[in-house]
C-alpha cells in the first residue's frame, strides 16, 4: 500500500471512528495520513487523541485525501455529496457507509465516473470486531477493492459482494447484533430467575456468547456440529435445547433476519431522491 | 442351529423374511409357534417354508436360539409355560419392548440356575434387511452368544449391543421411527400430490428421497446440518420451505415423539413387572387362546381375573 495514502472521514461518529481505529492499527496508514471533519468540534477529542487531524470543512478534506469514507446519516447524504462534489476528481475513492444509500444515488450525486464503493459496517467495528461487507461501483475497479478490503482488515472480518447482498448483511449482522443482545439479557434473565445475582449473570452471558462465537469462527466447524459436540446424552444441553425448538426458536431467528432486510430493502427504495436537480 | 420364534406376528414375520433372504439360516431350521393360526404373518411364514406349530413346547425343544416374539404382556405366560422346558444349549432373545432381562431370567431362575437370556430391540425393516437392532447381554449369557445374536442381526441390518438401560430410549428412536417416516412420507405424497403429481409417483420420490438421504447420512462423515446447508442453495426453494418447518415447530415434535415413545415404553415396563395388565390391552381371544394351552400345561396357573381397580 501507498505509504502516503491520505485518508478522510466525513462525519465523527462511532462509525468513522471505529473504522478509522482499525485502519490505523496495521501501522501502514499513519495517523499523520488521516483527518476527519465534522461540523462541532463536539466528537473530535478521540479522534484527537489518536493522532489524526481535524477539520470543519469538507471541501477541504476531500482536496487534501484520496480516499474518503462518508459517515454520515443517509438523511445528510444529499447535502454532503452535493456539496463535496467539484473537488472529487478521477483519483479519488469515495466510500460510503451510509445505510440504505444505493450505489446509484450516491453515484448520481457525484462526477459522472467516480470511484465509488458501498460498504456496510456493524457495531462491533468499534472493538475491531465487526462484520463488513462492500461492494464496488460501476467504476470501482478491483484494485480499489483490493484496496478497501486492506486497509479495512483490522476492522474485523471484511468481504466483498454484490449489492444486493447489502441488504441481507444489514439484517443478519447489522441487526443481528441487536439480535445477539436480546438472546444474551435473556440468558441471563433465565440465570437470575434461577436465582443468580443479576450483574454476575449478565457478565456470564456477555462473555457466553463471546466464546461461543469466537470458538465458533476460529474451529471451522459447522455451528450444528458444535452444537451436537456439547450435548452429552441425556445432560443438561440437550434439555434446555428442546426448550428452544419448541419455542421455535430458529423460526423466529430466520423471520427476524428476513424482516430486517425486507425493512433494509423498503428503505433503498424510499432512500435520498435521485439529485440530478442537485447536479451541477 | 436352529432358530425357534415363541409368536408368529409381525416381528416373527419381519425377521424369517430378512434371515431367509439373506441366506444365513435355511428355513426349514426355523420353527414358530402361534395359538392362532388364521394370522396373515403366520401364513407368510409357512409359504416361506418355516415349520409351523401351535405348541411353544415343540418350538423350544426344535430350537437353540429362541426369540420370544410375543406381546410383552404375554411374556410372562409364555416363561411360565415354556420354563421347563429351556436346556443348557437354549439362548433365549427376547424381542418384547419394556420386558427386562432380570424379569425374565427371575422367571426361568424357577426352572434352570443359568438361563442364558438377550434382550433385543430391533425394528420392522429387517424385513427388507435394513434393520437397527440393539441387544443386551443377560447375567448368563457369554461373549459368544452375543457374537451370535449379532451375527444373525447383522444379517438384516445393522445390529451393535448396548447397555441396557438404553433400549427404552432406542424404542423411541429406531424402534418407533419407521412408523414416524411412514408419517412423514405420506405426508411429503400428500404434499406432491396436492402440487400435481400422481399419487404413485408422489410415493415413489418420497420414498426415495428419504431413503437417498438417509445413506448419504450414513455414507458421510458430515453433520446432517452441514448436508442440509449444501441442499440450500441462497435464496432458493429449499431454504424457504426449511423456514416453514420451522416455523411450524418440526424438530421439536420429532424430538417430542422420541421422547414419547420412550416414556410409554417405561411405563409399559412398570406395568409389566407388576404384572398388571389392563384388560382393554389384551385381544380377549388372544388371552383366551393362551390361557387355553398354558392351562393345559400347567394345571397350577390361577384363572384369570381382572386385576383390582
Amino acid at each position: 500500500m501507498d505509504s502516503n495514502l491520505r485518508i478522510g472521514f466525513i462525519g465523527a461518529g462511532n462509525m468513522a471512528y471505529g473504522i478509522a481505529k482499525g485502519v490505523m492499527q496495521s501501522g501502514d496508514v499513519p495517523p499523520s495520513n488521516v483527518k476527519v471533519s465534522a461540523p462541532s468540534a463536539r466528537n473530535f477529542g478521540r479522534f484527537q487523541e489518536l493522532g489524526v487531524a481535524v477539520t470543519h470543512s469538507n471541501a477541504e478534506l476531500v482536496s487534501s485525501c484520496d480516499l474518503v469514507f462518508v459517515a454520515v446519516k443517509p438523511h445528510l447524504i444529499t447535502t454532503i455529496l452535493s456539496e463535496i462534489t467539484d473537488h472529487v476528481t478521477r483519483k479519488h475513492i469515495i466510500v460510503s457507509v451510509a445505510a440504505g444509500v444505493t450505489l446509484a444515488t450516491l453515484q448520481g450525486l457525484l462526477p459522472f465516473d467516480t470511484v465509488v464503493l458501498r460498504l456496510m459496517p456493524n457495531l462491533p467495528c468499534l472493538v475491531q470486531q465487526g462484520a463488513l461487507l462492500f461492494s464496488r461501483g460501476t467504476w470501482a475497479r478491483q484494485e480499489d477493492g483490493d484496496l478497501l478490503r486492506s486497509l479495512l482488515q483490522h476492522c474485523g472480518l471484511v468481504e466483498e459482494g454484490p449489492e444486493a447482498w447489502i441488504d441481507i448483511h444489514t439484517g443478519l449482522s447489522g441487526s443481528g447484533v441487536a439480535f445477539v443482545y436480546l438472546f444474551a439479557e435473556a440468558l441471563a434473565e433465565g440465570a437470575v430467575k434461577m436465582g443468580m445475582p443479576s450483574a454476575l449473570a449478565h457478565s456470564i452471558a456477555a462473555q457466553t456468547v463471546l466464546g461461543a462465537g469466537q470458538l465458533l469462527r476460529d474451529s471451522g466447524k459447522h455451528p450444528a456440529q458444535l452444537r451436537s459436540e456439547v450435548c452429552t446424552p441425556g445432560g443438561t444441553t440437550i434439555f434446555g435445547l428442546h426448550a428452544m425448538e419448541q419455542g421455535g426458536v430458529r423460526a423466529a431467528t430466520m423471520t427476524a433476519v428476513e424482516t430486517a432486510t425486507e425493512r433494509a430493502r423498503e428503505l433503498g427504495r424510499k432512500s435520498v431522491p435521485t439529485a440530478t436537480e442537485n447536479r451541477k | 442351529m436352529s432358530v425357534g420364534f415363541i409368536g408368529a406376528g409381525q416381528l416373527a414375520h419381519a425377521l424369517v423374511k430378512g434371515f431367509t433372504s439373506a441366506g444365513v439360516i435355511a428355513t426349514q431350521r426355523i420353527i414358530a409357534s402361534s395359538p392362532d393360526t388364521d394370522l396373515p404373518t403366520v401364513a407368510g411364514l409357512r409359504k416361506m417354508g418355516a415349520i409351523l406349530t401351535t405348541s411353544n413346547k415343540e418350538v423350544v425343544n426344535k430350537s437353540d436360539v429362541l426369540f420370544l416374539a410375543v406381546k410383552p404382556h404375554i411374556i410372562p405366560f409364555v416363561l411360565d409355560e415354556i420354563g421347563p422346558d429351556i436346556e443348557d444349549r437354549h439362548l433365549i432373545v427376547s424381542c418384547a419392548a419394556g420386558v427386562t432381562i432380570s424379569s425374565i431370567e427371575k422367571k426361568l431362575l424357577q426352572y434352570r440356575p443359568f438361563p442364558k437370556v438377550m434382550r433385543c430391540m430391533t425394528n420392522t425393516p429387517v424385513v427388507v434387511r435394513e434393520g437397527a437392532t440393539v441387544y443386551a447381554t443377560g447375567t448368563h449369557a457369554e461373549v459368544e452368544d452375543g457374537k451370535l445374536l449379532e451375527q444373525l442381526m447383522a444379517s438384516v441390518g445393522f445390529c451393535t449391543e448396548v447397555e441396557e438401560d438404553l433400549i427404552d430410549a432406542v424404542t423411541g428412536l429406531s424402534g418407533s421411527g419407521p412408523a414416524y417416516a411412514f408419517t412423514a412420507l405420506d405426508a411429503l405424497a400428500d404434499g406432491g400430490v396436492k402440487m400435481g403429481l400422481p399419487r404413485r409417483l408422489a410415493v415413489r420420490l418420497g420414498a426415495q428421497a428419504l431413503l437417498g438421504a438417509a445413506k448419504m447420512l450414513l455414507d458421510s462423515e458430515l453433520h446432517p446440518g452441514q448436508l442440509k446447508d449444501n441442499v440450500c442453495s441462497p435464496g432458493g426453494a429449499t431454504i424457504h420451505a426449511l423456514h416453514v418447518m420451522e416455523s411450524g415447530g418440526f424438530r421439536s415434535l420429532l424430538i417430542n415423539a422420541v421422547e414419547a415413545s420412550c416414556i410409554r415404553t417405561r411405563e409399559l415396563q412398570f406395568l409389566a413387572d407388576q404384572e398388571r395388565i389392563s384388560p382393554a390391552a389384551i385381544k380377549k381371544t388372544t388371552l383366551d387362546k393362551v390361557l387355553q394351552a398354558v392351562s393345559k400345561v400347567v394345571s397350577q396357573i390361577a384363572p384369570y381375573s381382572p386385576p383390582p381397580q
